[in-house]
This record gives C-alpha cells, structure tokens and sequence, in this order.
C-alpha cells in the first residue's frame, strides 16, 4: 500500500519535470546530429544570441510578478521589444551625426523612461488593462522609431558598444558578464528584499496586498518602469548584435520574448512565470534555434518547431497539473 | 467644491463622456479641413472600401475575444484562406464558386486546430493560437518554398469581383463586410446563442454551472472566426490577384485594437458588433485621412500610433467617467 502510494509521488514527480525533460531530449537529439553542437565555443555563441531575449524576458517576468499571470486580463509589457529598439534607434541616428555616446544614452534613457511611464500611467491611473495599452504602445513606439531611423539601417561601429560583442574578461564574453550582474541585480531586487516581496504580493492577489496597506499602483508603476529599463539596455546589446540598428527586429524580438517567458512558466513547480524560468526559456529557445540550424535543418521549419514546442510543453505542463 | 470649478467640472465631464465621439468628429473636421477631397463621396467610399478586410477580421476577433479569449491566429486563417482558393482555381480549375468555399475550408482548418489546443489540450487561448500562428506562418514558407507570392492572372472573372466588382454602384467587399456585419450582430447581441456567448466570457464557471456546452461553443467559436478570416482572405486574393504568404500579420495588431476600443465604448466594457464596427471605422478614417495629408511614410505611421493610443486612452476613460 505505502510502496504504491511512493510510486505513485515518484511518476507525479516526474511528471512534474516533463517539460524540463522534453527540452533536454529535443538538445541530446541535436548534439547527436551535429556535432559541434556541445562545443563550449558553440553554447557561447547560444548564450550570446539570446542576451536581448534574456533582457526583456526579465522586465517582462518583473511586469508579470506584479500584475499577475493571466495572460489577457494581468500584467503584461508587449512594449518592452519597441522601447529597445527605440533606445537602438535613438543611439545610433545620434551617433552617425556625432554626438558622443554618454548624450545618445542619455537621450534613449530618457526616451525609454518616457514610455515605460506612459504605460505605468495608462495601466493605473486610466485603468487600461496592461495587453491594450502595451500593444498599442508597441505599434506607436515602433512608428516612432521608424521617424527617427527613417526605417533605414544605421551602422554602429563604435568602440564601447562592439565591447560588448568581442571583448573577453577572464574568457568569458563582457556582454554574459553584463547581463548576468543585471539579471542578478534583479534577481535580488525581486526576490529578497522587501520592496520585492511587496510586489510579488501585489501580483498573487491584489485585493489581498490593498487590505494588508500595499500600494497596489505604485508596485505596477514601477514593474514598468523597470521593464522600461530592460528594454533601454537591451537595445546597446541589440546595436552590438547587429553593428548597427536596423527595421524589423522588433517583431521578431517580442514573439521570442513571449514565448521564452511563458514556456518558461512551465519549468516552474507552480507554473507562474519566474524569472529563472523566463530566462531558461529564452537560453533554450536560442540553443534549440541554433542546433537545428547547424544539422542542417532550412529555416523554413524553424517556426513550425517552436510552436510544436509551446504546444508539448505547455500542454504537458497543463496535464502534469491536473495529475497533481 | 467652489463655484469656478463647477463648469470646469462640467466641461470635463462632457468631455469625458462624448470624448470618443469627439475626437472621432474632430478628426474627421480636421482631415476635411486639410483637405476638401476627404469629404467627397468617393473618398468616403473609399474609406469604407479600404475597411472592409479589417472590418471582416475584426469581426472574428469580437467574436473570440468575446468568449473570453483571443486570437493571435486570424492573419494565418486569412492567408490560408487565400491560399487554398488561389491554388484551388490555379491548380484544380475550381470556378470562383468551389474556389470560394475550399479557401473558407481551408480557414476552418486554422480554426480547428485552435479549437484542438484550447479545448482539448486546456493550453489558453493566448499561448495556443501564438503557437498556431508559429505553426502556419511555418508551413506557408515550406508550402511556397520561402515565401514566394504564387500569383494567378488568369482569375475567373467572377472571383475577381469579390475584391473589384460592385452591387448597384456599392464595391462588392464592403457589401460583403456589412452582411457579415449584419450576420454578426444578430448572432452576437441578439440570439440565444450570443448571450451563451457573452455569458462564459464573463464568468465561464458560472457558465458552465448554468449548464452551457462551454466546449462546444469555444469549438463552433474559432472555427466560426476563422472561416470569417478566411472570407477577407478571398477578397485580399482577389484584389491582387495572387496568394501573398504571411500577408495577414500587417491586420493582427489593427483588429486587436478596433475590438477593444469597441469594448471601451461599452457601458459594461463588453466586446460588441457596434463597437467594433466603429473601431474600424476610426482606424480606417485615421490612416486615409492621414495619407490626404500627404505626410511622408513614417510620419504617418508614426502619428496613427499615438493617435490609437491616445484614442484607446479616451475611450477607456470615457467608460469610467460614465460608470462614475
């Protein structure tokens, strides 16, 4: 009877780590395939693809840890992708007409912290719900970008932003370096003090949070306007991908994003969305990106992969809950 | 509260109440102003003209976004839509008539497979019909090789029509989008079946207490949305003669916004046929009387970015301000 009832915890257990699993066949698959695939020069190349993804999976685990995980009606930041690549934009028209860098960032800071405090005023004192107001503020950013680039590519070659790219501190590129200080700093920042746990409160049950004397809309106000800020660093590492700021890498930018981060809800026990599985979504969404383009599998397949993969893991996920 | 302030007060409050309608009628002076064509009956024409495909694709996203969901998929059922009535004619020699009917088959596929995830894997709407636009947007470039438009000069002439052709002087697919519209609005706001509709996406346990086939409506939902998708598909194949693959993304954001800013006009913030249809209407008059204006391309899209913005703002407000 009690051995049935162990065997029993043990497959709940495992079915509890089955979208982990599903991940880490899918990679076992690729690295027997090709080859190089678990070089450590290649799992570089893998980290340093996806640390845009990282980045604004990070602001936007921050929006949704603080206005909760119901995709339509909580807390969301579609807006994050456009405020990077507006903070790109700025940074590069800026510097191809000579002015110096410490200006141009200066410039985007304060153009991200624009659009992080429109949606933060929307969201709370206007009380749209977070989906609209950032999606709409996506297709206005975006518009806004375009003026100011005007849709061209704009070549960045200057030599504080390719650091980010080439150089190499103790081995390891500067860009990981960088965005996993950041990415601790908010870790710690949401998870072990205070004001972090306020705003996790605020996300698992408002009414909750305003009776115990929480202000509920300074908690949302900020989790934008830190989202904001991921977005605006998100987009030097965006001109160091790509040596320059060009259209079009928003669309692609915000799909990944929202795919990392609520894939990365299913890593998690209670599959909400956490930071770190935000985060391992995006890494693994990258390594299986790349390893199926390196066995040689055409492009065309790449979107057909990732959305049999939402489909797996999530309706895994799913099951594994209601076996529970 | 002081005697100054009373009409201030009493000024805002108008505002705040009749603020859509307002600004829609604002605008409308403005670009008639700007330019006297925008007022001609042809011009007029043309808007309405312009807003049927949206108005047709908006008109399945109420429908989903009124059951309590929403769809990121509708601009894979337009172009599978126009797909498989484009090959049906180019490759089967269908006339316009089986052509028709296999592109609104062809839709209800993208519809049924939203319906497998969302009803049979329990994966919510936003994630399933996101990895449902992965999924088509992948089997369209493998389908045409990378995305190569397949065109058909040879059109039927009849098929040709649903795009050029006109009904007593009337174009065909605005008498299309108001049939549709009509259909809709019946079903929707005035049968049994859209209070059913309405009710599980208001409080969907309660629903299902009352005893609705939630399920069964969820299913005939997205396969309804998406052989109405696949219908403004027809009428974008028939306007170019030819299947442009990944066409319909360009709509997805337009659509999303013209339903919310439909349920923002709501008394109780309910998705609605009316609203929707003025939502469409606003967007259509803003980027035609904008393109009078003769501003330079990015400007323009610039500029109907914050206009939506600032118009989903108003109308959100407005709700407030009415409900006190």
């Amino acid at each position: 009877m009690q051995a049935e009832a162990q065997g029993r915890r043990i497959v709940l257990e495992i079915f509890g780590f089955l979208p982990v699993i599903i991940f880490v066949a899918v990679l076992i698959y690729i690295s027997f395939n090709a080859p190089n695939f678990l070089t450590l020069r290649n799992l570089e190349l893998v980290l340093m693809q996806s640390l845009p993804v990282v980045l604004v999976c990070a602001g936007l685990a921050a929006v949704v840890m603080a206005g909760g995980d119901d995709v339509v009606s909580g807390g969301i930041d579609l807006s994050i992708p456009a405020t990077a690549v507006l903070a790109a934009g700025i940074t590069a028209q800026m510097l191809s007409l000579g002015y110096p860098l410490a200006l141009c960032a200066a410039v985007a800071f304060a153009a991200s912290m624009i659009v992080g405090g429109l949606n933060a005023v929307l969201v709370t004192r206007i009380q749209m719900t977070p989906l609209l107001t950032t999606l709409a503020m996506f297709v206005a950013v975006v518009g806004v970008n375009n003026v100011v680039t005007a849709s061209r590519r704009i070549n960045v070659d200057h030599p504080w932003i390719t650091v980010l790219r080439a150089q190499e501190v103790g081995g390891v590129p500067l860009g990981i370096l960088v965005v996993a200080l950041l990415v601790a700093v908010i870790f710690f920042a949401l998870h072990q003090t205070r004001w972090g746990l306020n705003l996790q409160a605020v996300g698992g049950s408002r009414d909750a949070a305003e009776i115990s004397g929480l202000n509920v809309n300074r908690f949302i106000a900020q989790s934008f306007i830190l989202a904001a800020f991921s977005g605006f660093v998100c987009g030097f590492f965006i001109l160091a991908r790509g040596s320059g700021s060009s259209p079009g890498v928003e669309d692609n930018l915000m799909l990944e994003m929202v795919l990392a981060t609520f894939l990365g809800a299913a890593f998690s026990p209670r599959r909400v969305v956490t930071m770190w599985g935000a985060i391992l979504g995006a890494i693994l969404v990258a390594a299986i990106s790349i390893g199926f383009k390196s066995m040689g599998v055409n492009v065309f397949w790449t979107g057909l992969i990732k959305g049999s993969l939402i489909v797996l893991v999530v309706a895994f996920s799913a099951i594994s809950q209601r076996v529970r | 509260m002081s005697d100054a302030s009373a009409p201030t007060n009493l000024l805002i409050n108008i505002i705040l109440r009749f603020g859509f309608l307002i600004v829609f009628a604002a605008f409308f002076a403005l670009f008639a102003f700007w330019n006297p064509v925008f007022v001609q009956g042809g011009n007029l024409m043309n808007i309405v003209e312009g807003s049927a495909v949206l108005m047709i694709l908006a008109l399945g996203m109420t429908l989903i976004v009124a059951t309590g969901g929403i769809d990121l998929s509708i601009g894979i059922a337009l172009d599978f839509g126009a797909a498989f009535a484009v090959v049906a004619m180019k490759s089967y020699g269908l006339d316009w008539f089986g052509a028709a009917c296999a592109g609104v088959i062809g839709g209800s596929i993208v519809g049924l497979f939203n319906a497998l995830l969302v009803v049979g894997l329990k994966i919510s709407p936003f994630l399933a019909t996101l990895s449902t636009f992965f999924i088509g947007s992948s089997v369209q470039r493998i389908f045409t090789n990378g995305g190569g438009p397949i065109s058909h000069r040879r059109m039927p002439e009849e098929f040709r029509n649903l795009a050029l052709g006109d009904v007593f002087g009337v174009p065909t697919e605005a008498v299309i989008a108001f049939v549709l519209v009509v259909i809709y609005f019946i079903v929707l706001e005035r049968s049994i079946w859209g209070r059913r509709i309405h009710a599980m996406g208001m409080q969907r346990s309660a629903a299902v207490v009352a005893g609705i086939r939630v399920n069964r409506i969820l299913i005939l939902c997205f396969v309804a949305a998406a052989a109405t998708c696949a219908i403004a598909g027809l009428i974008a194949a028939a306007n170019i003669r030819m299947f442009t693959p990944l066409s319909g993304f360009s709509y997805l954001l337009d659509a999303i916004a013209a339903v919310f800013i439909g349920a923002a006009l709501h008394s109780r913030g309910r998705p609605n046929i009316p609203g929707t249809v003025m939502g469409v209407l606003f967007l259509g008059m803003v980027a035609n009387g904008l393109n009078l204006m003769g501003l330079n391309f990015n400007t323009k899209d610039a500029l109907q970015g914050i206009i939506l913005v600032s118009a989903l703002a108003l109308a959100v407000a407005q709700r407030k301000a009415r409900n006190g």
